[in-house]
């Protein structure tokens, strides 16, 4: 009997411990969970949530043929942290056999720091390598950073970034919204050993920046730019710049502008980030006479086989004499006017039209208005109000001078000719693919008719004549047809206040083939030194040369016998 | 007596099916995350081998070069334009 009660006693003592045991368990349980349940929880909230920030990747601006101009490349930026670094010598050696030389001074300073920045823009290649060497004291963050494998090819189009990433000039600026993507912020949650576990999964190309594609052809803007910058150097010239554009269609095929710069470096001079063909101003001169011709014609005031008389190559207006570089006694036709680049007979045809008219033309083809082009920093050009002008100011305008104009205003008004008389709006981005592979796309957006087929057509012979028979023999290239008009103008002097004997501005814009034209070409000198400073020396040759390699290159059908 | 013992037998099916499952997604979400970054380093490293190839073919590079060893633009005849 009391053996039996021994063993009951016995087992109620082992219940009761292994009670106790559960309770006092059943305790810390309740004080965990109701006493420190918020403090717990925001240690392994801490621990084990991360908030991360997905910079996507910036958007790639390409040529019309999909050649790379502008990419975003992954670096690295590798920092020490000082407090986890046992070993100083083999970690220093490590690094240095990967290229990245620290200084035991530095580390020295900043002992205590967990974030010492050692190295920045480090390749991919290189940090994997340092990163599979597994020191706990190096670290990484990663950074796209913007290049441009082109250089200076493009460099006023294509524009800057800042070291963030944010388009500060050209397509960078204008498309910054649309290359930049979607910066987002993801929740990742880290094991024991910090492993990243992503909680929601994003896809890098859902959030990316959209790709851009210019009109611009990588080849044709060498082209131009080659052989812009020989005449830019053998002139010791002060700009230079030279447009190619598709008068079909308005898309600007290629745009130079020298000085230049190269994307890549820093810039010294920001006055060199100035795109010169749409930004700067200049008095257009003899290019202009294709205005005073083309509105001539439209209203009737004059014919092609209409006489001039050109007054010995002096004429007095408002009390100043105009002068023609190449004197012709008698009359001659209007072809021959515009062949010699006759001053004095576009006086006589814009007196023809009167002040008011010849306005609303000039104001027709584009003149200052904004083109509307693309691109930032586009000027609107200069033109006194019709009713502020004075007896001299019609004479001067119809010859090219007292009027400001860009050189993609001209070239777009050579191209309204070129286009049948229709003046399109000039454009260099012609598509936009989004992550998802849909695409926008730009077209021809006509603005307005500026003259009728006929005229346009009457015009391009002119042109035609002007290179075959006038100023511009110089821009003749072989096997293909040239129509164009030379300029050279005066530059004014603000030191004398006039214009000046010693600095001119040659330029040539011409169309090919002449009667059916591919492609229109604007070539600009600006100050040429040397012994001649005239377009027809200076700036044809270089149209020609520009003219003969784009027309080979895009295979345009030969209309003239190879000689 | 079955009764229980199926009971038993079906919540432990059920804890075990649900811990598998816990544990299934959590080496999945390792899984993916090491493809993710895998898939990262590869286009990261494709990114630059194609900006490599813009740079080796850059014009203004080989003009650079063609300069150095003094060549000279072909006759437009020989030409062959690659588009």
């Amino acid at each position: 009997m009391r053996k039996k009660k021994d063993r009951i006693n016995r087992k109620t003592v082992l219940a009761f411990m292994t009670l106790s045991v559960f309770f006092l368990l059943f305790v810390k349980l309740i004080y965990l969970q109701i006493f420190l349940h918020g403090k717990i929880n925001r240690a392994v909230d801490k621990m084990v949530n991360r908030e991360n920030v997905e910079v996507p990747k910036r958007g790639d601006i390409l040529d019309s043929k999909g050649n790379i101009l502008a990419t975003s490349i992954k670096k690295y930026t590798i920092f020490l942290d000082a407090k986890m670094i046992d070993n100083f010598e083999k970690l220093r050696k490590m690094l240095s056999e990967n290229g990245i030389k620290i200084k035991e001074k530095k580390l020295e300073d900043l002992k205590g720091l967990s974030y010492i920045p050692i190295a920045f823009d480090v390749d991919p290649f290189i940090a994997e390598k340092i990163k599979a060497a597994k020191f706990k004291a190096i670290g990484f963050e990663t950074k796209y950073t913007r290049q441009y494998p082109e250089k200076h090819l493009l460099a006023h189009i294509l524009g800057i970034t800042d070291c963030d990433g944010f388009g500060l000039e050209g397509i960078e600026k204008i498309c910054n919204v649309n290359l930049s993507g979607e910066t987002i912020k993801t929740k990742i949650i880290r094991d024991g050993k910090g492993r990243v576990i992503h909680n929601k999964l994003v896809d890098v190309e859902d959030i990316c920046g959209y790709n851009v594609e210019l009109t611009i052809d990588r080849n044709i803007q060498f082209i131009a730019a080659q052989e812009l910058r020989k005449a830019f150097e053998k002139y010791k010239a002060k700009k230079a710049i030279c447009i190619v554009q598709d008068p079909k269609t308005g898309k600007i095929l290629a745009m130079v502008s020298l000085p230049d710069f190269d994307c890549s470096d820093k810039i010294k001079d920001i006055r060199c980030l100035k795109n010169c063909a749409i930004s700067d101003l200049y008095e257009p001169g003899s290019t202009f006479k294709i205005v005073t011709v083309a509105s001539a014609l439209e209203e009737g005031k004059i014919k092609v086989s209409d006489f001039l008389y050109l007054e010995n190559g002096k004429f007095r207006i408002a009390g100043h004499t105009i002068k023609d570089d190449h004197k012709v006694e008698g009359s001659v036709t209007l072809s021959r006017a515009f062949e010699l680049s006759s001053n004095i007979g576009m006086i006589k045809i814009a007196q023809r039209m009167g002040n008011d008219v010849f306005y609303d033309y000039i104001r027709k083809f584009g003149f200052y208005s904004l083109t509307g082009i693309d691109l930032p920093g586009e000027a609107k050009g200069l033109l006194m109000d019709v009713k502020r002008w004075n007896a001299l100011t019609l004479p001067n305008i119809s010859f090219g001078q007292g009027i400001g104009v860009s050189a993609l205003q001209m070239i777009n008004a050579f191209s309204a000719l070129a286009n049948d008389g229709v003046l399109l709006k000039p454009f260099v981005i012609q598509k936009i693919t989004k992550c998802n592979s849909e695409e926008d796309i730009f077209e021809k957006k006509e603005i307005r008719r500026v003259v009728s087929e006929d005229t346009a057509y009457t015009m391009k012979k002119l042109l035609k004549n002007v290179v075959d028979f006038g100023t511009g023999k110089s821009a003749k290239i072989q096997g293909y047809s040239v129509g164009g008009k030379t300029g050279t103008a005066q530059k004014v002097d603000h030191s004398i206040k006039t214009y000046s004997t010693k600095y001119y501005i040659a330029s040539f814009c011409g169309m090919v083939p002449a009667m059916n034209p591919e492609f229109v070409i604007l070539v600009i000198i600006d100050e040429p030194k040397g012994s001649s400073y005239y377009a027809a020396s200076v700036a044809s040759p270089v149209f020609a040369n520009i003219a003969q390699r784009t027309a080979q290159y895009l295979g345009v059908e030969k209309d003239e016998v190879v000689k | 007596m079955r009764r229980p013992f199926f009971f038993v037998a079906a919540t432990i099916i059920a804890v075990f099916a649900y811990l598998w499952q816990q544990n299934m997604s959590m080496r999945m979400a390792y899984k993916v995350s090491s493809l993710q970054t895998d898939h990262d380093k590869l286009s990261s490293e494709n990114d630059i081998l194609r900006l490599k190839i813009n740079s080796i073919l850059a014009l203004e590079k080989m003009d650079k070069i063609a300069k150095e060893k003094n060549l000279s633009r072909p006759d437009e005849k020989y030409v062959i334009y690659i588009n």
